[in-house]
Parts: C-alpha cells; structure tokens; sequence
C-alpha cells in the first residue's frame, strides 16, 4: 500500500514560484519519460490547491518564474 | 491519490509556502508525459518555466528530487 507521508524537499526561491503537483500511482513498473523539452511550451492547466482554490499555471506568465514538480509518491515511505 | 484537503494537512505539518496541487485525475500528469496508464504508474520529474511559460529546464527519475539543478537554473533566470 503505497500511502502516506515523507518529506517534501522543496526551495523557495525569491523571484520563483514552485508548484508541487502531488500525485500517486498504483503500480510498481517502470514509468514513461516526458516527450517535453528544453525551448517547449509548458501545458496549462488548472488544478487545486491544498486550500482547495484552483491555480492555474498561465497566471504566472510575464509575472514569476515557475519549478513544477511532479512529486510522484510524496506522501509516501516510498 | 491525495485530495486537496490532504495536501492541505500535510502542507501544514511542513510548512509549504507554496500551492501544493491535487491531479486526482492524472490528466496533468499525462500531459506532461508522466504517466503510464496501464499500470498507473509515474514518474517523478521537475520542470523549470521562465516568465514566458517556456521550459528551460527538466529533471526526471530520483534526481528529480534533488532541487540542486532547478536552483541553478532559477538562479540564472531573469527575476
């Protein structure tokens, strides 16, 4: 039972704003790569937060610098 | 899956300063090419932006969680 909570290393960096997309999957085989890359256009999207209000990347445009992280089982041992 | 009101106690029992979101659906993490939804199944991975929306950085696999690089990165980065 992958659950539950570990710790979530994240920086603050002034003049950046982080985004941590919390997610957990249900099996154990290998994951994809990104097809993403270096010069591409990050997807939007809109998603909530833990406040339960909707963020949406593009907001951040012309205005911060963004790290998206995809914290596979980040509330997890694993 | 976590929901947004997890996020939230955890957010609270660590001090994340900053929005900590839900994909309950995976939708975003498929965008992003991280997923395997045969087996639901994701990767870890960590995606630097400039102001423009533009990706000038990506970190995939364990070393994703290491923030050393996106720091390097953000540091050069207009503010």
């Amino acid at each position: 039972m992958l659950r539950r909570l570990t710790t979530l290393s994240m920086l603050a960096l002034a003049g950046t704003t982080v985004v941590a997309v919390a997610q957990q999957p249900l099996g154990q085989p290998a994951p994809p790569s990104t097809h993403l890359k270096v010069g591409d256009a990050a997807p939007d999207f809109s998603l909530r937060d833990q406040n339960n209000q909707p963020v949406k990347l593009s907001d951040f445009r012309a205005k911060k610098n963004v790290v998206l992280a995809f914290y596979v089982l980040a509330f997890t041992g694993g | 899956m976590d929901s947004p009101f997890a996020n939230q106690r955890f957010a609270e029992d660590i001090g994340v300063r900053f929005p900590l979101l839900s994909d309950m659906t995976r939708k975003v993490t498929k965008e992003y090419g991280l997923l395997n939804e045969e087996w639901s199944v994701a990767r870890r991975a960590t995606f630097v932006l400039d102001k423009t929306g533009k990706i000038v950085h990506i970190e995939e696999g364990n070393s994703a969680v290491d923030p050393t690089g996106a720091m390097m990165i953000c540091s050069r980065l207009k503010k």
